[in-house]
């Protein structure tokens, strides 16, 4: 089928950007979107142009690398699914299909579709880990973790630093992936023991680049990893816990 | 057979290459099951206060690198920590989905350090060394408890200790797992411990940047020179000691199983720098991969070999036979590993799987619209427990395939097939993981390390671990210690100059061709030579054609390529092409090498070399490791002799 | 000392041109842009929505109570203005005459004052962290979330003119027959028969309802959420309330102009 794309173009983060439009005649329905972007690029290189820049590694779902906006939508129309394994088979032959960058202000546009999300690794640097250095664990089947807990963790953990939800955000915030992190390590063993001091740095880092979240649950609509709403209310939750209670666990 | 009985390998009879000496891989004598800790014990130490002294430069952030550059941080040392992605937990780690083999010891299952020593060297066909796989066991519990206790959430029994689940070439349970996501969970875990580093100070993380070249001084590995993906700027960045834990080589089939960015560069240009490559025709096939289903799909996608506990893998027992899944019925089924391996069933190891899979397919026997894969179906699974267990157990997994494929497992058998996967091969290493290049150390899949001739499932997660944080954090400081006192080499120095004007000579060659093609061209035709030629199994005609083929290609791709834009800014064409052109040299000298290796082992299989279609492992000539050096356009084979004290030299039999 | 020689490790390459609109520090380290979109906010966001939602929660109760006081309408002129008679004189002597109305009057405006002065704050820091691109297309999915501050300003405007209209009695918002309460004795029914009689009235009362339906709707939601209610049977619970107070609130209020148009009350 033929798609006529209309694609986000920039050529530096100081370029104000345009679109571009290209048509694929041989797009089939069970191209991904990263397949017609690849295709769309092929063409581009045997004409002699630039072929549009855009992330994307395992194309699995699992690395985040990949995240391009699709007729509006962070990823692409289908709900909670990565660029990767966002199909065509929803467009009819001759549609247009736009493709522009994850947009929000703390993610800087380097090129075309490619955008700067170092300030998600800032937040998680500031606070997203444990600190426990190698060696120095105790053996983990002494540690006793019921096995919802561990379920309920890996529902947070989940979370593959797409970076979408900031992206469907109309507040641009981050909640859901620091929401994810605080609830996923407060629920291990290891991981309660800074409980306090985490929530206080990552809120701190989080302040500074992202939105504040008035539930519009758009966030949760794109997750491609289905991290539910309830960790935007743990954004909340650990940040009361730690001003009132003021410890570091 | 020792390495000093006067033993001498066969001569390389290959076009292009020679014999060469023999390698020692300094393993430490005595008992094996005490060598780790003995050599531990040999290490020298460098006291606290002086570790920050002392540079070390990672480059990669997967499960090895992170955990290096991490735990050398913990200890102190100063780490400049490099990853081509824009965030160190994008490395390929992440995508590994089914879990982490730890030796059991409490389990009545009958499992133990001797037993994990054992399924991993006869699971690699006796073409690893034993001495390692000792230290991968003998870590693997520090690794699991370590790996917990940063954030990876593994899976709990309801008595709240860890779960465990067999593996594929294992008849005992030692598979820890975090659902179908255990290396995602392993790779965020270990990420977030390097960021940890970074807050304190003690890493330098720089995110976007791409190892070009390595430095040398004097023979020794110096530093690194890298480009800057987003500004195109080229630097030097040296260092007393330098890690590689860049992942393995499989994209070079264009299609497999492995992220598009995954590439060969940083190990091959080790390689050109002197460092030796051992068996960089080990080339492990998922067997079960998605078949490809169109032109222009741009890799395998890759479903856990977890699957197989519970699915059971069937082919049409009438070739040809166009019959839908659901109405061929039971007796004209043909589940031929249970057939054939009624031990191991559906658990065979991939090597094995693989095979017959591609036995199957190429005997008309393949399922789908294009005949190329073979069912793996759960109705029996789902009929026994319920689909709310198989849900819980693989439900990321079933979502996935109904993504990539738009069909509902849970309904119609999946299919699936073989896809280039894991490479064995790599950089070689002596016991402490250091390359033949002094000041040069691998971890992690680009090294060759542990697996032999075919890994078993949920060893690679385990191997890069205890790379990353039980072995290099012990090696590498033993390496700088007589280093104390001595500046990494000054950056108007001459073989920093030289590295920097070698590596932009060839950034200028590669966009000054000016043909008529993207890299991604060469790429394909690249792939599809290499499935033919030097795919699951191989002969000497497949392989020598497919020399000749790649040696035309190479010529092609030097004249023919053209890549748009320029080097200043981010080109992606540009790093696509710098990969493709290494790839085009490895390529070649995977063919050598299993052309050269006139024996079937694990996952090399050569087709003049079976019994009853099984490998006919050729142990009197072949056991030894082919450690490859590039001379000057000429392949020399140097050889680590390989030596079993625990497990007797077999034939493996999973039947 | 480190640093130092992390930096002399390190050798630039050719002087080409740096990237436009990137910070050459943030370059080295693999990224574009050194700044942040703000600086550390003194009171950061999260505690800016517990601000909103300790206020909207007594706003929530305050509309909750008022309705029902409302509804006493039904029981008849002297009842309704004995009520109203008896919230001006309650708990004397211990308060004065219109005490309890002027602390509650003072919450209120203390609560509106943090309620709105929070929003707005939010409102800007969420304009900038979305940067330039407007989120178009969302339908009708999260139309209460999107239109909280048209509501909220909806809200504000008549609250300024309900209370011109039925407290103060200003001419112009209140009806020409508006009589202030005296210490002995309120008026509360005639005021509010009066003034729902006009049709301009009663219709913006009408809306002002519906706006208070889908504000109260989202923002008691919201308040579940900042909050931090994580566990599963507390949030479904929270959500129902939400949806029941704000239905209620709607409910009950809108009924009282509708029978004052329909002749129910006069």
């Amino acid at each position: 089928m033929r798609l006529v794309i209309e694609v986000w173009r920039q050529d530096t983060p100081a370029d104000s950007g345009r679109y571009e439009t290209h048509t694929v005649d041989d797009a089939t329905p069970e191209m991904s979107v990263l397949e017609l972007l690849d295709r769309l690029n092929d063409q581009l290189v045997e004409e002699g142009l630039e072929p549009v820049a855009f992330e994307s590694d395992c194309r699995e779902g699992i690395c985040g690398a990949c995240g391009v906006t699709v007729d509006g939508s962070p990823h692409g129309p289908q709900r909670n699914t990565p660029s990767c394994h966002q199909r065509l088979a929803g467009y009819a032959d001759g549609q247009r299909i736009r493709l522009e960058p994850l947009r929000s202000a703390a993610f800087p546009v380097i090129r075309d579709l490619v955008v700067d999300r170092s300030a998600l690794d800032r937040i998680i640097t500031a606070g997203g880990h444990v600190a426990i250095a190698a060696g120095t664990a105790p053996d983990a089947d002494s540690l006793l973790v019921p096995h919802e807990r561990a379920e309920r963790a890996l529902d947070m953990a989940a979370c593959i630093g797409c970076g979408a939800c900031v992206a469907a955000c109309p507040n641009g915030a981050a909640h859901l992936f620091v929401g994810s992190k605080l609830t996923h390590l407060s629920l291990l063993p290891t991981g309660r023991q800074q409980r306090g001091k985490r929530a206080r740095a990552m809120l701190f880092e989080m302040e500074q680049d992202f939105g504040p979240c008035s539930l519009y649950g758009e966030c949760s609509r794109v997750c491609p990893a289905n991290i539910p709403l309830t960790a935007i209310a743990a954004v909340n939750k650990e940040g009361l816990r730690s001003f009132f209670r003021h410890k570091d666990d | 057979m020792t390495a000093d009985s006067g033993w001498m390998p066969p001569p390389c009879t290959v076009a292009g290459a020679r014999a060469g000496g023999v390698l020692d891989g300094g393993a430490p004598e005595g008992p094996l099951s005490t060598a780790w800790r003995r050599r531990r014990l040999e290490y020298r130490l460098v006291n606290p206060a002086n570790r920050r002294r002392l540079k070390v430069i990672v480059v990669g952030t997967g499960l090895a690198g992170a955990g290096a550059a991490a735990a050398l941080g913990e200890l102190g040392y100063e780490v400049e920590c490099f990853t081509y992605h824009d965030s160190p937990r994008r490395a390929h780690s992440v995508a590994a989905q089914g879990g982490i083999n730890a030796a059991g010891e409490n389990t009545v299952d009958n499992d133990s350090l001797e037993r994990f020593v054992r399924d991993t060297v006869k699971g690699g066909d006796f073409r690893g060394r034993e001495a390692d796989a000792f230290r991968l066991g003998e870590e693997s519990h520090r690794v699991i408890d370590h790996m917990g206790a940063i954030g990876a959430p593994f899976a709990r029994e309801y008595g709240g200790t860890l779960a465990t689940r067999s593996f594929g070439g294992v008849q005992v349970s030692r598979t820890y797992y975090a659902r179908g996501q255990t290396g995602q969970q392993l790779q965020v875990a270990g990420s977030q411990a390097l960021l940890r580093q970074v807050d304190a100070g003690t890493v330098t993380l720089r995110t976007r940047h791409e190892m070009l070249d390595l430095v040398m001084d004097e023979g020794r590995v110096a530093g690194v020179v890298m480009r800057n993906l987003v500004s195109g700027k080229i630097t030097a960045h040296t260092a007393h000691a330098v890690v590689l834990s860049t992942g393995g080589y499989g994209n070079i089939y264009y299609f497999s199983t492995l992220a598009k960015n995954s590439n060969a560069s940083a190990a091959w240009r080790a390689v050109q720098r002197g460092a030796l490559i051992a068996s960089p025709s080990f080339i492990q096939f998922h067997p079960t991969a998605l078949p490809v289903g169109s032109k222009w799909q741009s890799k395998t996608i890759l479903m856990s070999e977890s699957l197989r506990n519970d699915g059971r893998i069937w082919v049409p027992a009438k070739a040809g036979d166009e019959r839908v899944a659901g109405s061929i019925p039971e007796q004209e089924r043909d589940y031929y590993l249970e057939r054939k391996y009624p031990a191991f069933g559906n658990l065979t190891p991939r090597d094995v799987a693989s095979r017959n899979a591609v036995a199957q397919i190429r005997s008309g026997h393949g399922v789908g619209s294009l005949k190329n894969g073979v069912y793996l179906d759960f109705r029996d699974a789902i009929a026994r427990l319920g689909k709310s267990t198989i849900a819980e157990r693989y439900g990321n997994l079933f979502d996935m395939y109904q993504h990539a494929t738009g069909e509902d497992p849970y309904a119609v058998p999946m299919r699936i097939a073989p896809g280039a996967h894991f490479t064995m091969g790599g950089l070689w290493s002596d016991y402490d993981q250091m390359t033949s290049l002094p000041g040069l150390f691998v971890g992690g899949e680009c090294g060759w390390g542990y697996h032999g001739a075919n890994r078993l499932g949920a060893n690679s997660l385990l191997s890069a671990c205890v790379d990353g944080w039980f072995t290099l954090p012990y090696s590498v400081p033993n390496y700088l210690a007589p280093l104390l006192g001595t500046a990494p080499l000054a950056p108007d120095s001459a073989p920093v100059r030289e590295a920097l004007a070698r590596t932009r000579s060839r950034v200028d060659r590669l966009l000054g061709i000016g043909g008529r093609h993207g890299p991604s061209h060469f790429h394909r035709i690249l792939g599809d030579l290499l499935y033919e030629g030097c795919g699951v199994t191989r002969t000497q005609e497949s392989l020598t054609a497919a020399i000749t083929a790649i040696q035309q290609l190479r010529e092609q791709f030097w004249s023919e390529l053209r890549i748009v834009g320029s080097a200043e800014r981010l080109n992606q064409e540009l790093e696509k092409a710098g990969r493709v052109a290494d790839y085009l040299e490895l390529a070649e000298l995977m063919c050598v090498d299993a052309l050269d290796r006139e024996e079937s082992c694990g996952a090399h299989f050569r087709d003049e070399h079976q019994v009853d279609g099984e490998a006919a492992r050729d142990d009197e000539h072949w056991a030894f490791a082919s450690a490859w050096q590039v001379d000057d356009g000429q392949f020399v084979r140097h050889h680590e002799p390989l030596t079993f004290e625990s497990v007797r030299l077999q034939t493996r039999n999973y039947a | 000392m480190a640093s130092a020689r992390t930096t002399a490790g390190q050798v630039s390459g050719a002087a080409g041109p740096l990237l436009p609109g990137a910070d050459d520090s943030a370059l080295e380290l693999g990224s574009v842009r050194a700044g942040r979109v703000r600086r550390p906010p003194v009171l950061p966001s999260w505690v800016l929505k517990v601000v909103m939602a300790v206020s909207g929660i007594v706003f929530a109760l305050y509309v909750l109570v008022h309705m029902i006081g409302n509804l006493k309408v039904f029981t008849g002129v002297d009842h309704f203005n004995e009520y109203a008679h008896w919230l001006r004189t309650v708990l004397q002597p211990f308060l004065p005459y219109e005490g309890l109305l002027w602390i509650v009057r003072a919450v209120l405006l203390g609560c509106l004052v943090a309620h709105v002065g929070a929003a707005a704050v939010l409102w800007s820091r969420g304009r900038k962290s979305r940067g330039a691109h407007r989120h178009k297309g969302l339908g009708l999915r999260n139309f209460t979330a999107r239109t909280m501050l048209v509501t909220g300003i909806v809200l504000l405007g008549f609250v300024v003119f309900h209370v011109l209209d039925l407290t103060t009695g200003t001419a112009g918002a209140a009806s020409a027959s508006f009589r202030p309460a005296t210490v002995d004795q309120a008026h509360a029914y005639e005021n509010l028969v009066a003034s729902f009689q006009r049709p301009v009235a009663a219709a913006f009362y009408l809306v002002a309802m519906i706006a208070l339906f889908l504000h109260l709707a989202h923002g008691l939601w919201t308040v579940v959420s900042d909050l931090g209610a994580t566990g599963r049977r507390l949030r479904a619970v929270g959500y129902a309330v939400a949806g029941a107070v704000a239905l209620a609130v709607m409910l009950g209020n809108i009924i009282i102009p509708i029978s004052v148009l329909s002749g129910l009350l006069s």
